[in-house]
């Protein structure tokens, strides 16, 4: 597995919660096929030397999280952000509303300690990135595409497609459900039972691993192609229109409850456009 | 003499170790964790019913657990017991967490240790154990990944779990897919027991080379699994005193009576003390706090532990071969609870939301976790995340001031120390994501 012929990769974990790397763990073709030389999770090693890919997980959240970034992409030939949190933040976006930060940066000072950036961001606020691989996390089968780059790897346009549901005209609720109420029917599109699910609009290659046991899709691979370079209201409007097409759901009802800062759905799908005035990635970074 | 400092690695986490000298005397051992995100600021404001899909983000290694934490506070809160079938998928759920850490600690994390090498993965060209690593990197990752199909199948998602609800779960496991994945659990059996024999094997080479098990004192031991064998969705939490007998029982509710919390100005983690004494989570402490494993193969592992090193053990690095016992228990276990249906009984149960406060306690894979919420119009008005790693940070500084001890002197630093620090730490299998969130 290690003989030096094989491409050698490493992967940087920032502010995170490791989920990536266990997703990657589960990927296990990669032993045989490549080196991995620098992951500090599974080897003891203290820099990154030169790689041809680097993975960069978890989002920038203090001083030594922008130091270790930094240092790095000099050492990789190419450069992958991988996770919600490396793209937009993921969960911990959550912290970047403005009184939560407060109470956080005032009561998280520590003389010994890294310090904290006022903001948790994402690695392509400071570096440049080759390919984005969203997800939170990737499956396993989306980190070896990110590896081996094979030409012909496509998703899914969107989560419905691999949900697989029906979609009903003639089932349609009249208020949203909360995330966790209500018998499910294991054929039945979420939407027409009255789940908050953005899977239409969601990047598909995840498996619908969510949706399928039951669970909305809170949109953790982030905008569909077709919605990627465009702003959050061209993508509210599209979830609306779904919306209205198998559901008598009033507008306002759902307006609020997909805008709620406060709502996981928010965290995933629209922290990319948190930084107002920067331009969207361009599809074909996204894997 | 400067501080020495030493960057940790093979954990989940950032965190390193500082060991502060003066003329040969150790003066402090610190263990630091190095991240912080403000879990516990941020789902302020978020609906409560939202929480269960939000806070297994703060750890992807622990996630199930927090996952179902949180799910037990809410029900807590709103006064619902979970159906039958519900806590038996749960059940299974906290079963694929634990091989799934047990197994990635072991042969990930430590083995390492035990075979001399930085890691499984990377082999410089000079080192003659190539093909063992190369052997046991492939089984490891095949061992761990049962953990992680065995989560997908009873969570949903597999690191961010999706399936545990108030009242139970959303769905249940038809027969074939149980079957598969029973059959998939006998088959690596096996292969699970003979790495572990390995393991153990070179454990104890590894003993004879740098001549103890861990000559720490005995200490306290915190746990919430089982008394008569394991059971990680209990309600109460055990300590039991460093001669053997248990001294305290309490149900999270009631946890600030007795342990004692504080933060120190050199880590983000803070940490635990339980009436001022030093106290051990993890899996020598449920080791140390269950009767027997209650299947055949993890029943005998745990028996030679107990003939070999007395009821309750104390050194550090039984820790690990604890989590062996571990592992061949999940799988036995899983083996037995997927041999039952799964399905055609309610999954969950319907439920009102109300406003209150709860409490939700599970055993994750390093001890007593306890996620506590306050509700107030449908929102998480505050909540807090207990820990299992911030109860044993007095625990790893303790032991680690043991390692400093021994291979400082007046005149020399021995090399040895780094390794020592890394076996120490990685005993406790911390996890700093959980431990600072």
């Amino acid at each position: 597995m290690n003989s030096p012929a094989l491409p050698r990769f490493a992967v940087l974990q920032l502010s995170g919660c490791a989920g990536c790397e266990v997703s990657l763990l589960n990927a296990q073709e990669w032993v045989e096929r490549f080196d991995l030389v620098y992951m500090p999770l599974v080897i003891t090693a203290y820099d990154v030397p030169e790689v041809d890919v680097l993975l960069i997980s978890g989002g920038v959240r203090s001083d030594d999280d922008l130091y270790n970034l930094r240092r790095a992409v000099q050492s990789a030939k190419k450069v992958v952000a991988v996770g919600t949190c490396a793209l937009s933040g993921g969960v911990a976006n959550l912290g970047n509303r403005d009184d939560v930060r407060a109470l956080f940066m005032s009561q998280s000072e520590r003389r010994h300690l890294p310090r904290l950036l006022p903001k948790s961001q994402p690695v392509d606020s400071f570096v440049n990135v080759d390919l984005f691989l969203p997800g939170c996390p990737p499956t396993p089968e989306l980190f070896m595409a990110a590896l081996l780059n094979p030409p012909d790897f496509t998703v899914s346009k969107v989560v419905c497609q691999e949900c697989g549901r029906k979609k009903l005209r003639d089932m349609r609720p009249v208020h949203l459900l909360g995330f966790q109420t209500g018998e499910l029917d294991p054929e039945i599109c979420l939407i027409n039972q009255g789940y908050l699910c953005v899977g239409s609009s969601t990047r598909g290659g995840c498996r619908a691993l969510c949706t399928r046991p039951g669970h909305p899709c809170v949109g953790c691979r982030g905008p569909s192609d077709i919605l990627i370079d465009k702003d959050s209201f061209a993508w509210l409007e599209s979830i609306q229109r779904v919306f209205e097409s198998l559901a008598d759901i009033p507008g306002e009802e759902l307006h609020e409850a997909l805008v709620s800062p406060q709502l996981a759905l928010f965290l995933f799908q629209f922290s990319d456009y948190s930084a107002p005035g920067k331009a969207p990635r361009p599809k074909e970074k996204i894997l | 003499m400067p501080t020495l400092t030493f960057p940790l690695s093979r954990i989940e986490g950032h965190a390193s170790v500082e060991i502060e000298v003066r003329e040969g005397r150790v003066l402090s051992t610190r263990f630091k964790a190095n991240e912080a995100r403000g879990f516990n600021y941020f789902i302020q404001g978020v609906p409560a019913e939202q929480i269960s899909v939000i806070v297994p983000r703060i750890c992807g290694v622990c996630s199930t657990a927090h996952h179902v934490a949180a799910v037990k506070a809410l029900e807590d809160a709103y006064g619902i017991i979970p159906t039958p079938l519900g806590r038996r998928i749960r059940s299974l759920l906290l079963l694929g967490q634990m091989l799934q850490n047990q197994s990635t600690s072991l042969f990930i994390f430590t083995m390492p240790d035990r075979l001399g090498v930085d890691s499984l993965f990377h082999v410089t060209e000079e080192e003659a154990t190539k093909e063992t690593q190369f052997n046991i990197a492939r089984r490891a990752l095949q061992i761990r990944q049962l953990g992680t199909n065995l989560i997908t199948l009873a969570g949903g998602q597999f690191i961010h779990p999706v399936k545990a609800v108030v009242g139970g779960v959303s769905s249940g496991i038809l027969p074939e897919a149980a079957e598969a994945m029973r059959q998939k659990l006998e088959h690596m059996l096996p292969m699970a027991c003979e790495l572990f024999d390995f393991y153990w094997q070179m454990s104890i080479k590894m003993k004879e080379r740098i001549g103890t098990w861990g000559d720490d004192a005995p200490a306290y031991y915190i746990t919430s699994t089982g008394e008569e064998c394991p059971d990680y969705d209990s309600n109460e939490i055990r300590v039991l005193a460093p001669e053997g007998v248990c001294c305290q029982i309490f149900s999270p509710r009631h946890f600030r009576e007795h342990l004692t919390f504080e933060e120190t100005d050199y880590s983000f983690a803070g940490r635990t003390s339980y009436q001022g004494q030093v106290m051990r989570a993890n899996s020598l402490a449920r080791a140390n706090m269950t009767r027997r494993m209650g299947t055949p193969r993890a029943d005998e592992y745990l028996q030679f532990v107990f003939e070999t090193f007395g009821h309750p053990a104390h050194p550090i690095l039984l820790f690990d071969l604890c989590r062996g016992v571990e592992l061949v228990y999940t799988i036995e276990r899983a083996i037995e609870m997927l041999s039952q249906p799964l399905h055609n009984e309610d999954p969950s149960l319907p439920y009102t939301p109300r406003d209150g406060e709860g409490y939700g306690l599970v055993e994750a894979p390093r001890g007593p976790l306890i996620h506590h919420y306050v509700i107030e119009g449908g929102k998480i008005a505050s909540g807090e995340f207990i820990i299992p790693t911030v109860h044993n940070m007095l625990a790893i500084e303790r032991a680690l001031r043991v390692a400093a001890e021994r291979y400082i002197t007046n005149d020399s630093v021995n090399l040895e120390l780094e390794k020592a620090v890394g076996r120490v730490v990685r005993a406790f299998d911390p996890c700093i994501a959980c431990a600072t969130h």
